[in-house]
């Protein structure tokens, strides 16, 4: 099957039952809930706020917010989820206080479809081997607006469902969808563009 | 919109790995028709494994040590404050009741009437109010106080 190779691996989660002991006040729990989210979480801040100390203070942050919200979070959805929109809620925070953008807007990409399939893109053969340099791509993803960031890390680096990237963004299903395609077709226009 | 152009659409979706069954299948017939949207496939999904196996970034030494230090400053900093909600709320209570207390003795020792002024402070409501404004202030007197003391102790500590 062509697309076989799509399927992803599930994001690991802690245990229920250490999620509920946490849920009921028993601190010692965020003692294994804390390390599993290390890098996943400095991680994703990172790639939203672009800067390591604020990544650092938002990563304590939403630690500081979960444990006020603890008692109040729903365990019929996922802790991952929830712990993430938390998180990301920080970042758009401060990346408005920063910047005084709304993170809905949209970027100066507006090519309607018919305009995109009529542009020759790359060879294919080139772009592979440009692609090997990761480096390349990470830099054409922070140049993306801070909405593809998000869908692109929770996507591909967290590897996320859409339905749960949805939960955590607070948007609907065919927003995460569109939001999925623009940012794939932006980063590639942005990886063609450095490269030419 | 052509056919094509819908397939095409559905490219970016197709390589995160995001289309249901019958979308899958849709684009999987046109593919078997279409080199340039099998080629293009191909590179979007050459993006898609790229994201995923990006340079990761280095995650500061100390950082859960410092996440947890903080967490116990602010949970701290919470009990703190609930400690001083309720000790302000049990001195209300208790300046409440002083006050009932003082009241029957007066009116017990005066017979009912306490002029001064011209006003009889013996009297229900005049007592609660002169009470009331006496009670607001010294708390707000200890709220200042505790404040200062708890901003001198973070301070200090």
């Amino acid at each position: 099957m062509i697309l076989a190779a799509t399927v992803h691996a599930e994001s690991i989660s802690p245990a229920d039952d250490v999620i509920e002991r946490f849920r009921r006040g028993d601190m010692d729990a965020l003692d294994v809930i804390l390390p599993q989210y290390r890098v996943r979480l400095y991680r994703f801040l990172l790639r939203m706020v672009q800067e390591p100390a604020v990544a650092e203070d938002l990563f304590q942050q939403t630690w500081v917010r979960v444990i006020e919200k603890i008692s109040s979070y729903n365990a019929r959805y996922r802790f991952d989820s929830w712990l993430f929109s938390i998180a990301r809620n920080l970042a758009i925070d401060h990346l408005r206080r920063k910047r005084g953008v709304s993170m809905n807007a949209r970027d100066d990409w507006g090519d309607t479809p018919a305009e995109r399939i009529a542009v020759s893109g790359p060879d294919p053969l080139e772009e592979v081997l440009d692609l090997e340099r990761g480096s390349i791509l990470a830099a054409a993803l922070a140049e993306l607006p801070a909405i593809h960031r998000e869908v692109l890390t929770l996507r591909f680096e967290e590897e996320m469902k859409l339905e749960q990237i949805a939960e955590v963004a607070g948007v609907p299903l065919s927003t995460v969808k569109s939001r999925l395609r623009r940012a794939l077709e932006s980063l590639r226009s942005r990886v063609a563009a450095q490269l030419l | 919109m052509s056919d094509h152009e819908a397939i095409h659409n559905m490219l970016p979706l197709a390589a995160a790995g995001a289309l249901g069954r019958a979308e899958i299948s849709r684009v999987e017939r046109h593919l078997a028709a279409c080199s340039g949207c099998r080629r293009e496939l191909e590179v979007l999904r050459l993006y898609s494994r790229g994201l995923g196996e990006l340079p990761q970034p280095a995650v500061p030494a100390g950082l859960l040590q410092r996440t947890r230090a903080r967490l116990i400053q602010e949970r701290a900093t919470a009990a703190d404050h609930r400690r001083q909600g309720l000790v302000l709320g049990l001195l209300t209570v208790f300046s409440w009741s002083i006050g009932g207390v003082f009241w029957l003795l007066v009116r017990a020792v005066t017979g009912g009437v306490w002029e001064v002024l011209g006003t009889n402070l013996a009297d229900a409501a005049t007592w609660s109010l002169v009470s009331a404004l006496l009670m607001w202030t010294t708390a707000g007197a200890a709220a200042v106080m505790l404040g200062k003391r708890g901003e001198f102790m973070r301070r200090v500590l």
